[in-house]
């Protein structure tokens, strides 16, 4: 406790994508990239991460616009959580993220971290993540060989880990609405700010049965996934089948999402949550149907 | 070989201009720079809310902002929130309520507060609760903080 100061840094503020790349590639494990803070902050001011160089990407055209492109949401890697929260597009056509995001931190947190940190990151605790799955995103990623576009599920690797090379940067998440027929829910449970456990569903409903349904846990394991193994079981079920699937999904769940005991809770009721939720969510997105 | 950054900032309505190292987080701007020691150094990591400030009215904590990312923009504390020495109707409300024991967290809670209803004028008790979850009172003031909220929405509110 008591002011902690940050290690002294210089400050690099490229105005384009590939000056970006080619400052973290000539810099390597000395610089890190720099947006809203929120995370990055904290992680220096303790020493967790250290860092000569700060790499500023919020100068780069663009790169806090959201933008609708043909059925496509574009967002930029530096939009905060606050406009996510809050914005009317995002919020109409990507209603489980703004539900998401809602959730984020704090108010303080939510208007100073950003999307693409969110998720550069990669702390298993937390909520985009989860709710880009159910939407099958994309992240895009530039480096200086130019860009790719991976799915978001690959670009999670790992705890603190995701598919970005050293001298890549996240420029923009790629969204695919839900189609009509299509309903969504996002729930989580949390304790002191942060999630225990989250749950994204998205459900096609018709004559009474699911036609089809995607569901991503997060917080649980290493990393935010969807469960596909079990979305493709309850195809075609009543919604009462469904749920009583879900129900005996205990063993499934604990091999797919590799739970640990922790401060939050027991592996065994860290799948108990994750079941409940699973099921709530499952239900509530069906009902709009 | 410290690098410094020029600012412009508008600090409680009176303009400031200086240079700054740019590690300089906006909270030892303010309290040892500028004198503002209303401004609270508490958790130091974005949960506790006593360091709240507003940018542009949007609360921010200046412990883990850096103060370079003010440049152009208007930073009110505590200190900014009088008018011609009179208090800003939540500073009155929170004094009427006793919404503290120990003060400590109370700038922050105030300027929390006065976000809060220059984006909703009147919220309801949840919403007020859900809000002003970011910044933690140890004394636990809790319901005199959401009464004095709540006085001030009703005084200044729409009912729309």
């Amino acid at each position: 406790m008591g002011n902690i100061l940050l290690s002294p840094f210089r400050l690099m503020t490229p105005t384009t994508v590939s000056e970006a790349a080619a400052e973290l590639s000539r810099l390597g494990d000395a610089a890190k990239i720099y947006a809203g803070g929120a995370e990055l902050l904290l992680l220096l001011r303790h020493g967790i991460v250290q860092a000569e160089y700060l790499v500023n990407i919020k100068r780069i055209p663009g790169i806090d616009d959201i933008a609708v492109d043909g059925e496509l949401v574009r967002i930029g890697a530096a939009v905060t959580h606050r406009r996510l929260e809050r914005d009317l597009l995002v919020r109409e056509r990507l209603p489980i993220l703004a539900e998401a995001e809602s959730h984020i931190g704090n108010i303080r947190v939510r208007a100073q971290g950003t999307i693409g940190g969110n998720l550069c990151f990669a702390d298993p605790h937390a909520d985009p993540g989860t709710a880009l799955l159910v939407h099958e995103a994309f992240a895009v990623v530039a480096g200086p060989g130019g860009t790719r576009r991976i799915p978001l599920e690959e670009f999670f690797v790992g705890t603190y880990e995701t598919a970005l090379a050293p001298d890549e940067l996240l420029t923009e998440i790629q969204v695919q609405p839900l189609s009509p027929g299509w309903n969504g829910a996002f729930l989580r449970i949390e304790q002191y700010y942060r999630p225990t456990a989250n749950v994204a569903a998205a459900v096609q409903m018709g004559q009474d049965r699911i036609q089809d349904v995607r569901l991503a846990v997060g917080c649980i394991g290493p990393r935010a996934l969807r469960l596909s193994e079990i979305e493709s079981e309850l195809v075609g079920l009543p919604l009462e089948e469904a749920d009583q699937k879900l129900a005996g999904s205990k063993a499934y769940l604990a091999e797919r999402l590799e739970p640990v005991d922790d401060l939050l809770g027991s592996a065994d009721y860290k799948i108990h949550i994750t079941r409940a939720l699973l099921r709530r969510a499952l239900h509530q997105a069906s009902q709009y149907a | 070989m410290i690098q410094t950054a020029q600012l412009a900032i508008t600090v409680n309505g009176k303009s400031w201009t200086g240079e700054v190292p740019v590690e300089t987080q906006l909270l030892d701007l303010l309290r040892t720079h500028l004198g503002l020691i209303g401004t609270k150094r508490g958790c130091e990591s974005e949960v506790c809310g006593a360091c709240t400030v507003l940018i542009d009215g949007i609360p921010v904590s200046s412990c883990n902002y850096l103060a370079f990312e003010a440049n152009g923009k208007t930073v009110t504390t505590i200190e900014g929130l009088e008018t011609n020495g009179e208090l800003h109707p939540l500073q009155a409300a929170f004094m009427r309520n006793v919404a503290a024991q120990c003060g400590y967290c109370t700038p922050g809670q105030i300027l929390a507060a006065v976000a809060l209803l220059q984006e909703n004028a009147s919220p309801t008790y949840e919403e007020i609760a859900r809000w002003m979850t970011g910044n933690i009172c140890r004394c636990g003031c809790y319901p005199a903080i959401a009464t004095a909220i709540r006085e001030v929405s009703e005084e200044t509110g729409s009912r729309a």
